[in-house]
């Protein structure tokens, strides 16, 4: 069992402006949570202070209910992976691996063992006396983690593991993280700035800007029901679209009237006219997803938007159209085919499902709902 | 062209080197000439200078002296540039700044407090004076900060979550990585120390106790040598070998352990 709960935890440095204000995260036992935000949001400081390498200035860190605040690294019962994999270049591979259970005064025949089974698990049995200089980005990565898994401990601490790697070495990875995760039902908090790997590796994802929680939840959660504007863009790619405007009763039905267009988009759908009507002649921000773009009305509620096509990116699969209007940028997923019939400078007419367009308060930023 | 010019500069460095050798293996009479090779070849400066004076009880003095003190200025420099390195403390930029100080006072402006510090110790004519006043090095310390700054600290902090304490960071994970540093730092004490002569006819006065510098000079100018130059210059190729012995043995190392610290971050 392995519960981490961090209670308004808060953290400072010495007199100088608050990194971090008050953060409330509880990661369940063999739960994959994922903290993710741009650089600079406190995701790292944070996970170093669940390792114990920072102080918490204020704030409870709980470890299966118990206070470890003032524990040190060693007594946590919690092992990290970090960003530059900073392996113990004097010594092999096997010894990388051994030292943690060495200095906790393990015997040795225990540690060959524990050792060589992590070495099958992570493939890397054949290069136990190498020197981390005499290995690639990728071998060294598992070496990390090798040395992590061989402690057993309680929770998992990653800091950014795969940034360092190439992106077909990334997308391998991602997936044996995730295998190992199963294999090893232990608790995982991972801090990322790609929101892919959040994606793809968490169980629950936690978003962070500027040192405050944007929003908890599952990878699905988040894409489809942000909470506010800053999730709605930072998840997913492409990111989401984004439409400033107002809302506006006209003939009485509920109206969004876009910035910069000639036109006004009922509101049919009952959920958003009921959400909505708080806010007639307010500033609001409409959010749609590059999908929800398209080339034809996928039903009636369906807008059409005219936009000049600037770029256009076709993987084969799909296609990324980037178009622009007056005022902003777009960005819509078509197909492959409907992407021949585009042409890069010409104008083209593409339908905004509303039903699936999600609304800003411009004020907060939170989602109206 | 070049070569010619490279030769000429190493010839005029290492001339008198062998010339001082050939002298040694000389007779008295063939050392006005400054040949390259001995000339009426003998031992026998050799055999008077041991004869004369306990060069052997002196080589270990020397010897022990040196490689305690190294093994000092090793610990104690690694453990204060940690410190200065990767603890934030109140202070502690002037500390590094006092500490940097000191190197450009010249030794001789502390040596009377030194020695008065000494005999209030009452430890003249023992070997704490040769050791304890040169256990502490500024360069040591100032050497061990730069290349522990060049670490990365997720090294450090990796240590740390396995368990380390921070006296096995210094020693089991960061000194090995600065392999290169504790040569320069070895080396450089280590000729520093065995050559020390002025310190030692300071303190010292019991024979048995004296290093091999301050032994070789006392003979020289102490007129034991009675005049003999072939024999005072014997005395001084028996000095200078262990650190010639010393230098090529690590120059080797030196270079090895330059070429294969290729720490990435």
């Amino acid at each position: 069992m392995a519960n981490v709960t961090l209670t308004h935890i808060a953290k400072a440095y010495g007199n100088g402006p608050t990194l971090i204000r008050d953060v409330t995260i509880d990661v369940r036992d063999q739960e994959f949570v994922v903290l993710v935000g741009p650089s600079g949001c406190g995701k790292s400081t944070l996970l170093r202070m669940i390792a114990g390498l920072e102080d918490i200035t204020s704030g409870d860190l709980l470890l299966d209910g118990k206070r470890i605040n003032d524990l040190p690294p060693k007594d946590r019962d919690i092992a990290m992976v970090f960003q530059n994999y900073a392996l113990y270049p004097h010594m092999t591979v096997f010894e990388n691996m051994a030292f943690g259970l060495k200095l906790r005064n393990m015997a040795k025949a225990d540690i060959r063992a524990r050792v060589t089974q992590a070495a099958r698990i992570l493939e890397i049995d054949n290069l136990l006396d190498r020197k981390p200089k005499d290995m690639s980005g990728g071998q060294r990565q598992r070496v990390a983690i090798g040395r992590a898994i061989v402690r057993e401990p309680k929770v998992f601490l990653f800091d950014e593991p795969l940034s360092n790697l190439d992106a077909k070495l990334r997308g391998q990875t991602r997936i044996e993280l995730q295998k190992l995760h199963r294999q090893l039902r232990a608790t995982m908090i991972y801090v990322t700035h790609d929101q892919v790997e959040a994606m793809t590796l968490g169980d629950r994802i936690v978003v962070l800007r500027g040192g405050d929680v944007m929003q908890s939840d599952t990878p699905l959660t988040l894409y489809n029901r942000p909470a506010n504007r800053f999730v709605a863009g930072f998840i997913g790619t492409p990111p989401m679209n984004f439409l400033p405007g107002h809302v506006r009763q006209i003939d009485g039905s509920l109206c969004f009237m876009p910035s910069g267009f000639e036109m006004h988009m009922p509101i049919t759908d009952v959920v958003q006219q009921t959400a909505l009507t708080p806010y007639i002649g307010k500033a609001v921000t409409l959010g749609i997803r590059a999908e929800y773009l398209t080339t034809a009305p996928v039903n009636e509620q369906a807008v059409p938007l005219p936009v000049r096509i600037e770029a256009m990116e076709n993987m084969g699969n799909e296609a990324l159209a980037y178009v622009t209007t007056e005022e902003s940028r777009f960005i819509a997923r078509v197909s492959p085919t409907d992407a021949l019939a585009l042409a890069i400078g010409q104008s083209a007419m593409l339908f905004l499902d509303t039903v699936h367009a999600h609304f800003f308060d411009d004020a907060t930023e939170l989602v109206i709902r | 062209m070049k070569y010619f010019l490279l030769t000429l500069a190493a010839l005029t460095f290492v001339y008198p080197f062998i010339w001082m050798l050939s002298a040694s293996l000389s007779a008295e009479s063939g050392l006005g000439d400054l040949a390259l090779l001995p000339e009426q070849f003998t031992w026998n400066n050799y055999v008077t200078v041991f004869t004369k004076i306990p060069l052997g009880r002196a080589f270990l003095n020397s010897a022990f002296v040196a490689i305690v003190t190294t093994g000092l200025v090793l610990v104690t420099g690694a453990m204060v540039g940690y410190a200065l390195a990767r603890y934030e403390f109140v202070g502690r930029d002037w500390i590094f700044y006092a500490i940097i100080f000191t190197m450009t006072l010249p030794f001789q402006i502390t040596l009377i407090p030194n020695y008065i510090t000494m005999v209030r110790l009452g430890w003249i004519d023992t070997y704490l004076a040769l050791i304890v006043p040169f256990s502490l090095s500024s360069l040591a310390v100032l050497l061990f900060r730069q290349a522990f700054q060049s670490l990365p600290q997720a090294l450090i902090d990796a240590a740390r979550i396995d368990g380390a304490g921070e006296l096995r960071i210094i020693f089991q994970i960061l000194v090995p990585n600065v392999l290169p540093t504790v040569l320069t730092i070895m080396i450089l004490t280590f000729m520093g120390l065995w050559n020390e002569a002025l310190w030692p006819l300071i303190v010292i006065r019991d024979e048995s106790t004296m290093t091999m510098p301050q032994l070789v000079t006392l003979f020289s100018v102490g007129g034991r040598a009675e005049g003999q130059l072939g024999v005072k210059i014997a005395a001084a190729v028996l000095l200078a070998v262990p650190v010639v012995v010393l230098y090529l043995f690590f120059q080797k190392h030196f270079i090895r352990s330059m070429a294969s610290s290729g720490l990435k971050d």
